[in-house]
């Protein structure tokens, strides 16, 4: 097979059939489906993973974006005299009242165990940013599926080409076998 | 999608161009589906805010009302409510808009390309969903 271009990712492009008697000599049809076959195989798996990136993005942009909305909310209030009234969930479906005098720091849960203290307007750049970022991958993601799209159904059409060339040389054979 | 290049012999030549074509609709197929998922879903919580915006015509001015801001609700004033309500009406319905122009340009160049591959390929080819 010929030299593979790939994508920015590194997603390497499926080869195409022009003409199947060039592209593959009539001994090496079956050995070429099966190879067809394990790519299509790879593809599939890269989808797969892909998928499963694209969900778990999916899940975390509407997070960020609740927390971010608190945030504009707090620096929204942040010169209000009256405290905030708010029920806040203290634990799963439990929720408590509390009156928040106008608050100009807040916490960051980081993961990994680690909470930071932020003033509001970085709270909300830091955030922002971690919006923007998360859109960014998901916009990559989807690109990445597109062309992996286009690979697997490129693959398909050259898996069914080879084929129908085969059952077409196999007839034709037995044609000729048959005259004799 | 499947070929379905039967015993007919026709065997048209696929060439680059086509490859291409066939790609692009199967590519373009996918995206309308995601398109028109998130487009339901827009359109749902649009739904919600509508039933939210009336449902609060009734209430008292001057009751606060528990509006939910990421996970803890807060006690806001009714006015306040409503800009809050209003302003992600207005959001949706620009996203709503911009999904459906999306999803109407997908359809035309799939509409496009299924001409030119029903009349290249005919029978040995399936474009339908």
């Amino acid at each position: 097979m010929a030299q593979l271009e790939s994508n920015p990712r590194g997603i390497p492009k499926a080869p195409f059939v022009g003409k199947v008697e060039e592209f593959t000599p009539e001994t090496e049809l079956e050995s070429t489906l099966k190879k067809f076959q394990e790519m299509i195989a790879k593809y599939k798996y890269m989808e797969g993973h892909l998928l499963q990136r694209k969900q778990s993005l999916e899940s975390k942009i509407p997070d960020i974006k609740k927390t971010l909305d608190m945030v504009e909310y707090l620096i929204a209030t942040e010169d209000s005299t009256e405290p905030m009234l708010t029920q806040y969930e203290l634990n799963d479906t439990l929720y408590a009242h509390a009156k928040i005098p106008s608050a100009k720091t807040v916490y960051l849960w980081l993961g990994a165990n680690v909470m930071l203290e932020y003033s509001t307007p970085e709270a909300k750049t830091l955030l922002s940013q971690k919006h923007s970022s998360a859109k960014t991958s998901l916009e990559q993601v989807n690109e990445d599926l597109e062309f992996l799209r286009d690979q697997i159904t490129t693959m398909e059409v050259n898996t069914a080409r080879v084929y129908n060339y085969d059952v077409k040389l196999r007839r034709q054979r037995k044609e000729a076998g048959g005259k004799e | 999608m499947k070929m379905l290049n039967q015993d007919e012999e026709a065997d048209t030549e696929v060439t680059w161009e086509d490859q291409q074509n066939i790609n692009s609709f199967s590519r373009l197929n996918m995206k309308i589906q995601n398109l028109e998922d998130q487009y339901e879903e827009k359109k749902k919580e649009k739904e919600y805010l509508d039933d939210l915006s009336s449902e609060l015509e009734l209430a008292d001015e001057d009751d606060l009302v528990k509006y939910r801001i990421g996970d803890a609700f807060v006690s806001l004033t009714l006015e306040a409510c409503q800009q809050r309500i209003e302003s992600e009406q207005e959001i949706l319905s620009k996203d709503l808009e911009e999904f459906s122009s999306k999803i109407d340009g997908i359809t035309d160049s799939m509409n496009k390309l299924k001409v030119v591959l029903y009349k290249k390929f005919g029978t040995s080819i399936n474009l339908e969903r």
